[in-house]
């Protein structure tokens, strides 16, 4: 078999497919359907220093090949997180990287330091691009220099890898992926959602309670592989794709924009077991061709070099 | 399309299975309903009141989410009442016998087990009759003939009316008179409540928040089965909130389907209700 194993900077994972936050819980709901370990990573649903209880509903609603969501970033907590679910998760063998999300710096701080006193946690992700909340999230990813200081305040506090959750609406994404990039992340993930609406003709009115919610789901996979494009030629640290993976074809062009892993989302909704079919998925291509997975990194650029570790 | 492996947990047995299952067979009835069955072979067992989530296996990116069905009847062939309102349903309607589906469930908590030496009184709105049906057979099969109250629009809004009327005391309601007495279901239910009384209901929400201030009126115990949108069932993707009275959310896929009346803040639910408020003050 071809090798499978990537690394993130200084992460290692058995193989490219990880889970994106907000789509697979705290990881165990999974684990009725196989065994999650198996997977390169997994990312938790956001966490904030207190638990939130998230947005009035409706809160979701379908779309063309895609859905709207506006939870609110509903959570149970960091404290919660380490005390009722790292356990079974690091007893299970889990890749579990820790997505946050914060109001300001220093909250984000404090998140990172709580977090890096977890040997369970191997990463840190840091979101700043949900749209769905009134302050923090995206107000820090469309802005290079809000976003460098945010990654750098995060940064001195832990010795833990942190990546940094791209919007794909900052007027312009690479700027504020350089800034993180400067300001000491070992990764960027893109992308996140995008906002968008939706109306119910027939009760006249929104569909979703908060109005606006993010778009996810195959309808934004060429919006994520063009951007995830564009990252990895201005970047030295490695670019995790993600946005409308549901298939191992769906990762691979992510894979061969340059990414080094992908990040399975929505998918996860519709089909429990999407990211080990995604996986298994890769494992073949890989197969057949006689190449490992480094080996396909990056390979539909002029410049293959590009997306290969620095 | 394989079932994926999924290795033996030593922490819990599995609650719910992810299952390729054919159509067994489609029945139509009138122009809307469909009753579908499944061949699920030696998959968990569904009891009254839990529900599955479904999804065509051609179905490609669009509709791209599974569609949430309570049961209707459990066991090895499991079925669903389906009414054709979208999308999805128009598609399974369309299904031949050998189609294959993605099945994944049992999902939530169904019926709580009767109350002793309570009556079960069941209120059904249309296509919520499925998992009071489900119950009623239940509750038949133990000796026990419940009483139901069961309303739609019109008579064909009123699938499995008659499969039900063996095994229940059947009152029956349209809105336009053309079956049973003519009004809203919850007009039927004031007069069957007692002291003895236990409410099951499954309807539109605001027929069931009419049937749980009833019930909360007589301080008769009621238990709601929610409907709302969702997109996974198993409490990851948090879309299917449901107020409660102390200012928090309950997730109908796991705290539910059924829940106690009373835990749900009935005036903060409906699906136009935030929509409209926020179309009322577009400033806001």
């Amino acid at each position: 078999m071809t090798s499978q194993v990537v690394r993130i900077g200084s992460l290692e994972l058995k193989n490219p497919v990880l889970t994106a936050s907000g789509t697979f819980g705290y990881g165990l709901e999974y684990a009725d359907f196989y065994d999650i370990a198996e997977l390169g990573g997994i990312c938790t649903k956001g966490l904030s220093l207190l638990p939130r209880s998230g947005n009035p509903p409706d809160r979701v609603c379908e779309t063309p090949a895609g859905m709207l969501n506006a939870i609110g970033l509903a959570n149970i907590g960091v404290e919660a997180f380490c005390a009722e679910k790292l356990p079974a998760l690091q007893a299970r063998g889990v890749t579990v990287i820790a997505n946050i999300f914060a109001t300001g710096a220093q909250e984000f701080a404090m998140l990172a330091q709580r977090l890096d006193q977890e040997p369970g946690v191997c990463a840190l992700e840091l979101n700043v691009s949900c749209p769905n909340v009134k302050s923090g999230g995206i107000q820090f990813g469309m802005n290079p220099e809000l976003c460098g200081e945010l990654t750098r305040a995060v940064r001195t506090v832990t010795s833990k890898p942190v990546w940094v959750k791209m919007s794909p609406e900052a007027p312009d994404v690479v700027a504020v992926a350089r800034a993180c990039e400067a300001a000491g992340a070992e990764a960027i993930t893109a992308i996140n959602t995008i906002r968008g609406m939706a109306i119910d003709p027939r009760t006249m009115s929104v569909r979703l309670a908060n109005r606006t919610g993010g778009l996810s789901g195959p309808a934004i996979r060429p919006i994520g592989v063009r951007i995830v494009w564009d990252l990895v030629g201005a970047l030295r640290i490695p670019v995790v794709g993600i946005g409308g993976i549901a298939t191992a074809n769906d990762a691979l062009e992510y894979l061969l924009a340059g990414a080094r892993a992908v990040q399975v989302g929505t998918a996860n909704f519709a089909d429990p077991a999407a990211a080990y079919r995604v996986a298994a998925g890769i494992r073949q291509y890989c197969g057949e061709r006689g190449l490992s997975v480094e080996q396909i990194i990056g390979r539909a650029r002029p410049d293959p070099g590009s997306g290969s570790p620095s | 399309m394989n079932r994926p492996a999924r290795p033996p947990d030593p922490h819990t047995a599995p609650r719910r299975q992810y299952v390729t299952a054919p159509l067994v067979q489609s029945t139509r009835i009138g122009e809307d309903y469909r009753i579908m069955s499944f061949d699920v072979a030696d998959a968990i067992a569904a009891r009254p009141g839990q529900f599955l989530m479904i999804r065509g296996a051609n179905w490609g990116a669009a509709p791209l989410l599974a569609r949430p069905m309570s049961y209707l009847a459990g066991g090895p062939e499991p079925s669903i009442l389906i009414r054709v309102v979208g999308e999805g349903t128009t598609r399974m309607a369309c299904a031949r016998p050998g189609d294959t589906f993605h099945l994944l469930g049992p999902l939530g908590n169904g019926w709580q087990p009767p109350l002793p030496h309570r009556r079960p009184l069941l209120v059904a709105g249309g296509v919520g009759v499925a998992p009071l049906l489900f119950l009623a057979r239940a509750l038949s099969e133990q000796g026990v003939r419940a009483v139901v109250a069961y309303g739609g629009r019109t008579d064909q809004d009123l699938p499995l009316c008659d499969e039900l009327g063996h095994i229940a005391d059947l009152h029956l309601s349209t809105e336009d008179g053309s079956r049973g007495t003519r009004g809203l279901v919850t007009e039927l239910v004031e007069p069957l409540l007692g002291p003895d009384t236990q409410v099951c209901t499954c309807g539109p929400e605001p027929m069931m928040a009419k049937v749980a201030g009833l019930c909360a009126a007589h301080d008769v115990p009621c238990e709601a089965s929610l409907e709302t949108a969702m997109a996974c069932g198993f409490g990851v993707c948090l879309g299917c909130a449901v107020p409660t009275g102390d200012a928090d959310y309950l997730y109908a896929c796991v705290d539910g389907p059924c829940v106690d009346a009373r835990r749900v803040d009935w005036s903060r639910t409906g699906r136009t209700a935030p929509a409209s408020a926020a179309r009322r003050s577009p400033s806001s």
